[in-house]
């Protein structure tokens, strides 16, 4: 198959594969930050102390882990118009990868900070450390050791979550593949390189988040 | 809204169908992910390299790539190379696939988790490689390899949606036919959300449930 | 400096300190010893309140436990304690883990504390551990510098929840050498422990707690010789021939 291969198409869709790709890039960093805010918050609801604002989060949670994310997209985008609400494809597609994203990373920062052991806790409390300094020198720096590897991980799941968005016609890498399929049709042309791209954005982060498992987390050893 | 709720009343048989294709999609590649996850998973922990490394190669595209350009590789490029397949048996083999990737990894972790000396125990009271595996092995990874294997099971139902888009009409499909025609999109996809989180939910919790047993049977040892 | 009166604590239907009255005087050492489960380990914990009691009276250097307006802080940076599992901070270096309260909680000046802390590291043998990670570190090493961390505060009392029982045998020794050398400049000492060494080399009196009952006291030689009850004589029989 690789000899009726063109890879002239391929010269050709380059600036629209890198445009593409730099698309990705961007919708993925700005959807990361946006759903660290959420996760954080979320996460802060699902400890907090008042009940309402712990149901209010655990709904959140579970009703997005437990639907996909195309259903979550297309809730969005079919629904806001019906709200009266016109919002662009691309912010629609970041609306839903935030809220998708924030609801996973929420269990991960919660799962690291229940993650430190309560003796650590309670050398704290013995050494006359209050609350805010065992939070701070204590569980903190060894919950964020815990938490960065999978943090990392759910890096590399949003940018592939990110190529749903194609699916609301927005310019991002996979929209790409498509482009070449329904102007050229040349599917393998397309979609091999779109694959090929993003399989070198996965060995960019894969070995940081081995790193990171490695470096920092560390365990109470006895 | 009143008109667009009894409009949708009337079409909810085929949301009932749609989640059926859902079920019937999941479910079979479910079951032929598991198989091919676990063989490929206990070839990971062979002596071999060259199968070693080749198994880590292919779950490392399947797990880089996006299941959507999974799918219409599978859906467009096969047939170039000769492999005209349906919708259906597409989508299938393209779950099979990723789904497969996943659980091998599950797999291998969990053998790999099992202390180095129960190997040596099994082959020192004669037992040979294969049924070292089978019967010490196996059974005790099986604790650890069941809570995330329930859960790649509910990562692989929530990606069948992706499948809606090579024309297969599973649930999200049906939704997306049916909003076409009712611009209700709230109330449809709210109604999509609802039956997919009928089965999902269950599965999660099935899983961190296995998960907490676990976690209770690694203290008291 | 510690006195109990008619401490009672129930962990849901379970009495685990039933009718506790003990007078610890300062620069005294006890231990106390008993079964597993005999509410040893929730008694230590009540003398700086890891632990809440239900009833009857305790004071610590003066300060009423019972009375829940005291200052926590305050009372708790005056006793060190020391955990079987050691629970080092697993991301700071020893010296971290030694200066982090001294810094934090009697504000003391950052060169200061880490002079202190290499003071009290020196002090329990281990001075060129300081930049170690608690992983790079033995067991014993590691109690050691749990015990550094509790001396840095400068503290009144040191509490010990069997400082050993989580060590290899060879490392045990080196642990306890460092106690008798505490227990010798006059520190105040409460150390759950079932090493018959230690405690008939330093201690002034040993208290043996059975089902949440303080049911011995006595002078380490005479309890250990010659036990007034039978569960004493059971438990002293038991750990000697174990
Ligand atoms: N946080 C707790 N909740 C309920 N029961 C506890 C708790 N901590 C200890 N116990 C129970 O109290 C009893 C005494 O425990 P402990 O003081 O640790 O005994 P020891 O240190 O003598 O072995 C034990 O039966 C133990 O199971
Ligand atoms: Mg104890």
């Amino acid at each position: 198959m690789l000899i009726n291969f063109n890879f002239r198409v391929i010269w050709e869709y380059m600036p629209l594969f890198l445009e593409g790709l730099r698309n990705t890039f961007l919708i993925s960093i700005v959807s990361l930050i946006l759903a660290l805010m959420v996760g954080i918050l979320a996460c802060a609801a699902r400890l907090s102390r008042w009940k309402l604002l712990r149901a209010v989060s655990i709904v959140y949670i579970e009703s997005i882990r437990s639907t996909p994310l195309l259903v979550q997209i297309y809730f969005f985008y079919f629904g806001l118009p019906t709200l009266g609400l016109r919002v662009p494809e691309l912010e629609t597609g970041i609306i839903a990868l935030m809220l998708n994203s924030g609801a996973y990373i929420a269990e991960i920062v919660r799962a690291g900070i229940t993650s430190v052991p309560n003796g650590q806790i309670e050398a704290g409390i013995s050494s006359g450390l209050s609350y805010t300094q065992r939070m701070r020198f204590i569980v903190l720096p060894q919950a964020l050791g815990v938490t960065v590897p999978p943090l990392l991980g759910q890096a590399i799941v949003l940018v592939k979550d990110s190529a749903l968005l194609s699916l609301i016609s927005v310019l991002e890498l996979t929209r790409c593949g498509q482009e070449l399929t329904s102007e050229r049709f040349m599917p393998a042309e397309g979609f091999l390189t779109v694959a090929v791209l993003y399989l070198c954005i996965y060995y960019c982060l894969k070995p940081l988040a081995g790193w990171s498992q490695k470096k920092l987390i560390f365990r109470e050893e006895y | 809204m009143a008109f667009y709720a009894s409009r949708i009343i009337q079409i909810l048989p085929y949301f009932l169908k749609g989640l059926l294709m859902t079920i019937e999609v999941s479910g079979i590649s479910l079951i032929l992910s598991t198989v091919l996850g676990f063989v490929l998973g206990i070839l990971r922990t062979a002596d071999s390299k060259l199968i070693t490394r080749s198994i880590g190669v292919y779950v490392d595209v399947m797990r880089g790539t996006p299941f959507v350009v999974q799918v219409f590789i599978v859906f467009f490029i096969l047939p170039s190379w000769g492999l005209q397949l349906e919708p259906l048996p597409a989508a299938i083999l393209a779950l099979t696939a990723m789904t497969a990737a996943f659980i091998c990894e599950v797999v291998s972790g969990g053998i790999k988790a099992v202390p180095k000396g129960q190997w040596e125990a099994a082959a020192a009271s004669g037992l040979t490689r294969m049924q070292q595996l089978r019967l010490v092995i196996l059974p005790q990874s099986m604790q650890t390899i069941l809570p995330p294997l329930v859960g790649q099971y509910v990562l692989m139902i929530k990606d069948s949606s992706v499948v809606s888009v090579i024309g297969v009409t599973e649930l999200t499909r049906v939704g997306w036919q049916t909003v076409v025609r009712i611009p209700e999109g709230l109330m449809v996809f709210t109604l999509v959300g609802i039956l997919y989180f009928v089965i999902c939910y269950p599965l999660i919790r099935l899983s961190n449930y296995l998960e907490h047993r676990l976690s209770l049977q690694t203290v008291k040892l | 400096m510690i006195v109990f009166k008619n401490v009672h604590k129930w962990f849901g239907k379970l009495h685990v300190l039933n009718d506790i009255n003990l007078h610890v005087r300062s620069g005294e050492v006890v231990v106390i010893c008993g079964p597993s489960g005999s509410g040893k380990s929730t008694l230590i914990r009540c003398i700086n309140r890891l632990e809440k009691f239900q009833q009857g009276e305790l004071y610590v250097d003066g300060q009423a436990l019972h009375d829940h307006s005291i200052n926590l802080t305050k009372l708790r940076a005056d006793i060190g304690f020391v955990f079987q599992q050691f629970h080092l901070y697993p991301h700071m270096t020893a010296l971290q883990n030694v200066t982090l309260a001294p810094v934090n909680v009697r504000k003391i000046d950052k060169k200061e504390a880490v002079a202190l802390g290499r003071e009290k590291l020196a002090r329990v043998g281990l001075a060129d551990k300081a930049e170690a990670y608690p992983a790079q570190l033995s067991g014993g090493q590691q109690q050691r510098v749990a015990i550094a961390r509790g001396l840095a505060m400068n503290p009144k009392i040191m509490l010990f929840d069997e400082p050993t029982s989580a060590l290899d045998p060879e490392m045990i020794g080196e642990v306890l050498d460092v106690m008798v050398q505490l227990a010798g400049e006059g520190m105040t000492m409460c150390v759950v422990t079932h090493e018959m060494g230690f405690a008939r080399q330093v201690a002034h009196r040993v208290i043996f707690m059975d089902a949440g009952q303080l049911v011995e006291k006595g002078a380490p030689d005479e309890f250990f010789d010659h036990p007034k009850t039978d569960r004493a004589a059971q438990f002293i029989s038991k750990i000697l021939t174990h």
